[in-house]
């Protein structure tokens, strides 16, 4: 108590970072798919600081099996990522309200990055390999970690916390790790591409969640075909892209027969028409993708997104 | 066997207003459920029920329970409105909702208990619960459910409201997740819950229009309505419920910006189990504001309340 501020700050943070980095690296490895792991428990003597705010030297950990303990229905989003595992910081000072920083270990980068894309919406904080910042909640990926810090509380005290603690926490994290190949086939924003409207995609659940297609699984969304979709400005009207990998061309055929049966029975031959709300959807396959453009105000418009995907992937080789 | 028919996006875009979604399940429509039947909810608001910090008033909160159950049931005795509910002899279950950011308010259970200690439910057979009705012998027992919680956006079923409170009824909650929590519906046939529920109070007071996944609350997203909607039919009053939270949406982004997810699950509870009406042109909404002034258009007086009754399409941002 006699100490320097700054002195035990100091040592706190370095401290704390080095037991995230321990944490980063042993949660992983004592998870097993299916197999519960030990909670880690850390024997410290003082807890970290940051701003003032003190860690209160626990780590509750979740694996797949109890997640949902933590989180109720939250839990299936996740999965659908790959979770592997979860660690919850609490941070207190007295007079303010809590902070919560949960450090999401997911089965890969791109998982991590899908994670973080299926809620962005805010503006970039500039950490991590990208993030979000808005209403108190810092939302970061990086390497294959899924990251999010929020108080329960308002302010500009902490706000500057939670920033600071995100950069600090980024910075522990040893490695990056590459986002979804699939993203980097999206026409860019010349096109109108709306960058924080994208969202990478494992099964048709999330899509649903995103933009209703169907009840059922139309386009046999799996978790070897991986999906994106992201908005596309036209005039003032938000058009939606889909865009779909399989793992072979028959596959991406027999999802495009599918969903044509389903959503355009009357315009399977075409491969595009006008829906009830006289807006424009329009499929094809470009070898194992499907394209697929809805909400376009115009034919021209559907027409223009699916030809500038098109010219991407055969930029790209394919 | 015939395959069920896939309810595309396209099937919404084609629906009338609302959630409305006109599908023919291929279990088939009873006579009953095609009928036009119409169902009738009562959406009651009063200024004074939040304080400036958000902390409920609840004797007023409860006054406006009267309030609407008195409208609901055209009863001017509250008491003969609980009555026609409830009997003395009841083991009646009050479904709470308990998520800890945005749980069902204190205040209100407080007041449906003390109302149906009024009518003469005995207090042992009285019991207020969320996760562990499975396990509350009140519940097990019960023969009369009331069924409360907040209005929220849920990014599973798209609206957190009456129909999906039940989701504590059964072991294996995330299996009803699936498309969209669209057969939550279901639910309401287990012997547990079918044919018990006699009352579901959506709280408006602050609803949440707009979330951020299932664990963080977004306090941006949240607004003072300081209203109660009110009503004995558990989809109309969640049709009511998402008409709500879609209006405020988009007159706060400034767009059209439509659920998340559209609330499959209120539909189905119509057109599949037949629990009752989701289509707002078939609904009719009372409306009881209380207001200062005591002006009100096409509005009769009703004590402190101004009441209206109209379609619950017509919910607009007039509304808000």
């Amino acid at each position: 108590m006699g100490r320097r501020k700054s002195a035990s700050d100091s040592l706190a943070m370095r401290v704390w970072i080095l037991l995230i980095i321990l944490n980063l690296i042993l949660i992983p490895a004592q998870v097993a798919a299916g197999e519960p792991n030990e909670p880690m428990k850390l024997e410290i003597s003082f807890p970290a600081e940051t701003g003032g705010w003190k860690w209160d030297g626990k780590i509750r950990n979740f694996n797949p099996r109890t997640l949902f303990d933590y989180m109720d229905g939250a839990a299936e989003l996740y999965l659908a990522y790959r979770f592997q595992s979860l660690d919850v910081y609490q941070l207190e000072k007295s007079g303010q309200p809590p902070l919560t920083v949960e450090i999401f270990t997911m089965g890969s980068s791109a998982d991590a990055y899908g994670i973080f894309s299926f809620e962005r919406q805010d503006k970039d904080a500039g950490i991590g390999q990208g993030s979000e910042f808005g209403g108190g909640m810092l939302r970061f990926w990086k390497g294959q970690y899924f990251v999010s810090i929020y108080g329960e509380g308002e302010g500009p005290e902490l706000e500057s916390v939670i920033i600071r603690l995100g950069k600090e926490v980024a910075q522990a994290i040893p490695k990056s790790g590459p986002a979804p190949k699939l993203i980097t086939y999206l026409p860019d924003t010349q096109v109108g591409l709306i960058q924080k409207s994208i969202r990478y995609l494992r099964n048709h659940v999330l899509l649903n969640q995103r933009y209703y297609i169907a009840n059922q699984n139309i386009l046999h969304l799996n978790p070897q075909a991986e999906a994106v979709l992201a908005q596309y400005l036209r005039g003032t009207h938000k058009v939606h892209l889909l865009l779909i990998q399989y793992p072979t061309e028959k596959q991406a055929e027999d999802a495009l027969q599918s969903f044509k049966k389903a959503y355009m029975p009357e315009a399977t031959e075409k491969g595009f028409l006008q829906t009830e709300d006289r807006k424009w959807t329009m499929a094809k396959r470009q070898k194992e993708f499907i394209l697929a453009v809805f909400g376009a105000p115009a034919l021209a418009d559907a027409d223009e997104l699916l030809k500038a995907t098109e010219a991407k992937l055969k930029g790209k080789g394919i | 066997m015939k395959e069920p028919r896939v309810i595309t996006r396209r099937d919404f875009l084609r629906g009338t207003a609302g959630v409305a979604l006109t599908v023919a399940f291929h279990s088939g429509i009873s006579a009953m459920a095609q009928a036009e039947q119409k169902a009738k909810v009562v959406l009651i608001r009063n200024a004074e029920v939040l304080t400036v910090g958000g902390k409920v008033h609840g004797e007023i909160l409860r006054n406006m329970l009267d309030e609407a159950l008195r409208a609901l049931l055209a009863e001017s005795e509250t008491l003969q409105a609980w009555h026609r509910l409830v009997k003395r002899s009841d083991v009646v279950g009050i479904k709470s909702n308990a998520w800890y950011k945005m749980p069902t308010p204190k205040e209100l259970e407080v007041a449906i208990r003390k109302r149906l200690l009024d009518v003469g439910v005995a207090e042992k057979n009285i019991a207020i619960d969320d996760r562990g009705v499975l396990h509350n012998p009140v519940f097990l027992n019960s023969t009369a459910l009331v069924n409360v919680r907040p209005v929220r956006t849920h990014h599973w079923s798209g609206v957190g409201s009456c129909l999906k409170n039940y989701i504590m009824f059964v072991p294996d909650p995330s299996a009803y997740h699936g498309e969209a929590c669209s057969d939550l519906g279901k639910i309401w046939t287990y012997p547990l819950v079918q044919g018990k529920t006699r009352l579901n109070i959506l709280s408006a007071l602050q609803p949440q229009f707009y979330g951020r996944g299932a664990h963080f609350f977004d306090r941006r997203y949240v607004w003072p309505y300081k209203g109660l909607i009110v009503g004995t039919d558990p989809v109309a009053v969640d049709a009511v419920g998402a008409r709500l939270l879609q209006v405020k949406r988009t007159a706060y982004f400034g767009e059209d910006r439509a659920l998340d997810v559209p609330p499959i699950h209120i539909t189905v509870a119509d057109k599949k189990y037949h629990l009752g009406v989701s289509d707002l042109n078939r609904i009719d909404l009372i409306k009881l504001e209380w207001s200062k002034n005591g002006q009100g258009i096409h509005s009769q007086r009703t004590g402190s309340y101004h009441r209206e009754v109209f379609p619950a399409n017509l919910i607009s941002t007039d509304h808000l």
